[in-house]
C-alpha cells in the first residue's frame, strides 16, 4: 500500500516497508510513508499503536532499547537512517527531539541552550552566546528568560520549560525536529504557546509531531498520518484527513467513536 | 485545595473525621513514631554508654597523643589508632573508588548484556563474603612470607588493598543504583542532542548521580572503618605510626583493632581508654556522615525540585 503525500513537496524523510520489534512484539507493522520538507506532520492514532515507536525510529533513539530491531528502510534526504556508515550521534544532530514531558538538564537555563554545541566542541564564548540567545529568541522564550539565564531551569514553569527543551533542539541547527507529544503535559495557554511556536519554525525546518490530541493536529499539521495497531491507515492534507477521509477506521477515530 | 473539594463535595462535614478514620490516624501516627524511637534509640544508647564508660579518659589529648605506660595504652591517647584509621581509609579508597565506580558504570551502561549480568552477579556475590575470609584471603595473597603473593608482611598496604577489595563491591552497587535512579527521560534529551555516551555519562549522569555515589563511597568507607577480622589477618596492630607501609614494621594502628584489643585485656583503666576510643570512632562516622551531605547540598545548586 502505497501513500503518497504530495508530490510537489520534497520528501525530507520517508520509509519503505518499515517495520519495528522489541523482542517479539511487532510494534510496526510495513510502514510506508514520507514526511514533507518544511511541513508540519501529525501523527495520530490511540495510545500504544506506534507513534512513539515511529519518531523514535528516526533518530535512532530506539538503538538504546534491548531487543529493539527494525526492517526496510528509512531515509533522511534519500541516505540509509540504519546504513552501515552513519554514524547515530551525528544523525541525531541532524534530527532534533522535543519529548512529552519538559526533561531539563540539571543546569543553568544558559547552559541548557548551549549544551548541544558544548558536545559538537563549540568553545568561543560570543558564538554560543549568540546561538543561545538565537535560539531562545526562536523558542519564545528569550523575553521570559532574558535576565536569568544563569537561573536554574527547573525554576521555570512547565511550559516555559518544554520551550527551553525546543531552544535547546533547535541550538545546534536541526534539519527536522521530533516532537513527541510535546503539550500533553502542559495547560492550555502552554499550549497555544507551542503551536504558534511551531507555525513560526515551519519556515526553516521539517517537523514532525505526535498528539494524542486531535484539534491539535487539525489546529497545528498541514499533513496529518493515522496509525492504528502499528500499521499506517491513511495519510494526506490535514483538511483532507479531517473532513474526507478514505478509509472508515480514520473516520471512526476522528469521529471519536474509538480511541 | 480544601475549598474547592468542599465546593465539589457540599454535603461532607467541614471537620469531625469518622471513628475509623481517627481510629487510622492515631494507629499509623504511632507507628511512625515507634518507628523513629526504635531508629533513634540505638545512636544515642551508643553514644551515651560510650560516654558514660570512657569519659575518665575524654580529653583533647586522648586524640592528639601515642598511647604509653604499661601494659602500653594505659597512658597516652589513640592518635596512632586515628592515623592508621585514616591511613587505611586512604589505601581502601584509593583501589576501590576508581574501580567500583568504574565497574558502577559499565553495569549501569552495558547492563543488558550477558557479561555485565555475570559481572554484577559476582559482584553481589564478593558483597556476601563474610570479612574473615577477606581476611585469610588477603594474608595469603599479600602478607605471608612463604609461598605465592606479594610478601608485604603484616602491613598498612597489606590490609588498605584487603579493605579496598572488601569496598569495591559496596561502591559498585551503589554507583550503579544511583545512575539508575538519575531519570531515563534526562539521558534521552541528551542523546537525542547527539552526545555520545561517553558525554552523557560526564555531563549528565554522574553529576546527578553524584550524591549517591558520595553515599555509596562513605558507606564503604564506614564498613571499612568498622572492620577488624581482616586486621588480625593482615596487619594486626601497632602503637605508633609506621614510616613505611610495607615489611615487618609497616603495621598501622587502627582504632577498631584498638577498641578491640583493649577491651580484651584484664585492665579497668584500659576498658575506659577503649571505650572513649569507641566515642571518637562514632564521632568520626557522624562527621563524615554529615560531611558527605553537606558536599552534597553543595551540589544541588539547579537540581530539580522535589
Ligand atoms: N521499550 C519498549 N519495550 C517493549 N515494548 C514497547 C516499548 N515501547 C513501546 N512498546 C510497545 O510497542 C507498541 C507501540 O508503542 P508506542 O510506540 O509507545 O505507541 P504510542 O506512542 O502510539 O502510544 C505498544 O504495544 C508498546 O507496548
Ligand atoms: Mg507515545
Amino acid at each position: 500500500m502505497e501513500q503518497s503525500v504530495s508530490e510537489a513537496v520534497a520528501r525530507k524523510i520517508e520509509v519503505r516497508e518499515f517495520s519495528a520489534f522489541y523482542g517479539k512484539t511487532q510494534a510496526l507493522k510495513s510502514v510506508n510513508f514520507a514526511i514533507p520538507e518544511k511541513r508540519i506532520t501529525a501523527m495520530i492514532g490511540p495510545s500504544g499503536c506506534g507513534k512513539s515507536t515511529f519518531l523514535r525510529s528516526l533518530n535512532r533513539m530506539n538503538d538504546f532499547i534491548p531487543g529493539f530491531r527494525m526492517e526496510g528502510a528509512a531515509l533522511l534526504d534519500g541516505e540509509e537512517i540504519y546504513g552501515p556508515g552513519v554514524n547515530p550521534v551525528l544523525l541525531r544532530q541532524r534530527i532534533g527531539m522535543v519529548f512529552q514531558k519538559p526533561n531539563p538538564f540539571q543546569m543553568s537555563i544558559y547552559e541548557n541552550v548551549a549544551y548541544g554545541l558544548r558536545i559538537q566542541g563549540v568553545k568561543a564564548h560570543s558564538l554560543v552566546s549568540d546561538i543561545v540567545e538565537k535560539s531562545l529568541r526562536a523558542a519564545a522564550l528569550w523575553d521570559e528568560v532574558k535576565d536569568r539565564l544563569k537561573g536554574s531551569a527547573f525554576s521555570l514553569s512547565g511550559g516555559q520549560q518544554q520551550r527551553l527543551c525546543i531552544a535547546r533542539a533547535l541550538a545546534v541547527e536541526p534539519e527536522v525536529i521530533l516532537l513527541d507529544e510535546p503539550a500533553s503535559a502542559l495547560d492550555p495557554i502552554s499550549t497555544a504557546r507551542i503551536e504558534e511556536l511551531m507555525q513560526d519554525l515551519k519556515d526553516r525546518y521539517t517537523i514532525a509531531i505526535v498528539t494524542h490530541n486531535m484539534q491539535q493536529a487539525a489546529r497545528v499539521s498541514d499533513y496529518t498520518a493515522f496509525f492504528l495497531d502499528g500499521a499506517l491507515v491513511e495519510v494526506g492534507e490535514t483538511t483532507r484527513i479531517f473532513t474526507n477521509p478514505d478509509d472508515s477506521r480514520t473516520e471512526d477515530y476522528i469521529t471519536g467513536r474509538f480511541g | 485545595m480544601q475549598g474547592r473539594w468542599a465546593v465539589a463535595e457540599p454535603q461532607r462535614p467541614a471537620k469531625g473525621l469518622t471513628l475509623y478514620r481517627r481510629i487510622r490516624n492515631f494507629v499509623l501516627g504511632s507507628l511512625t513514631g515507634i518507628a523513629f524511637l526504635v531508629a533513634v534509640t540505638p545512636l544515642l544508647a551508643i553514644i551515651y554508654v560510650a560516654y558514660d564508660r570512657g569519659k575518665e579518659a575524654l580529653s583533647l589529648s586522648f586524640v592528639t597523643t601515642m598511647p604509653s605506660g604499661f601494659p602500653v595504652g594505659i597512658e597516652g591517647g589513640v592518635l596512632n589508632g586515628i592515623a592508621g584509621s585514616v591511613i587505611l581509609i586512604v589505601l581502601a579508597s584509593l583501589l576501590s573508588v576508581p574501580v567500583g565506580v568504574w565497574a558502577g558504570l559499565y553495569l549501569w551502561d552495558q547492563g543488558h548484556t550477558r557479561l555485565a549480568g555475570a559481572t554484577r552477579l559476582l559482584s553481589d556475590l564478593l558483597l556476601g563474603v563474610p570479612s574473615v575470609i577477606w581476611g585469610v584471603v588477603g594474608y595469603y595473597v599479600f602478607s605471608t612470607n612463604t609461598g605465592f603473593g606479594f610478601h608485604w608482611g603484616f602491613s598498612g598496604l597489606a590490609a588498605g588493598l584487603t579493605l579496598g577489595f572488601i569496598m569495591i563491591p559496596i561502591v559498585t552497587r551503589v554507583t550503579e543504583q544511583a545512575l539508575r535512579d538519575v531519570p531515563r527521560s534526562y539521558i534521552e534529551g541528551a542523546l537525542a542532542l547527539g552526545a555520545t555516551r561517553f558525554q552523557v555519562m560526564r555531563d549528565l549522569a554522574i553529576p546527578a548521580a553524584i550524591t549517591g555515589i558520595g553515599t555509596g563511597i562513605l558507606l564503604g568507607v564506614l564498613n571499612v572503618l568498622g572492620q577488624t577480622a581482616p586486621l588480625v589477618f593482615t596487619n594486626y596492630y601497632n602503637t605508633g605510626i609506621p614510616h613505611s607501609l610495607v615489611g615487618s614494621n609497616g603495621s598501622v594502628g587502627d582504632l577498631a583493632m584498638q577498641i578491640f584489643i583493649y577491651i580484651h585485656e584484664p585492665s579497668k583503666a584500659l576498658h575506659v581508654k577503649a571505650m572513649a576510643a569507641a566515642l571518637v570512632l562514632t564521632v568520626i562516622v557522624l562527621l563524615l556522615d554529615m560531611g558527605i551531605r553537606l558536599l552534597s547540598w553543595g551540589s544541588r545548586r539547579y537540581a530539580r525540585k522535589a
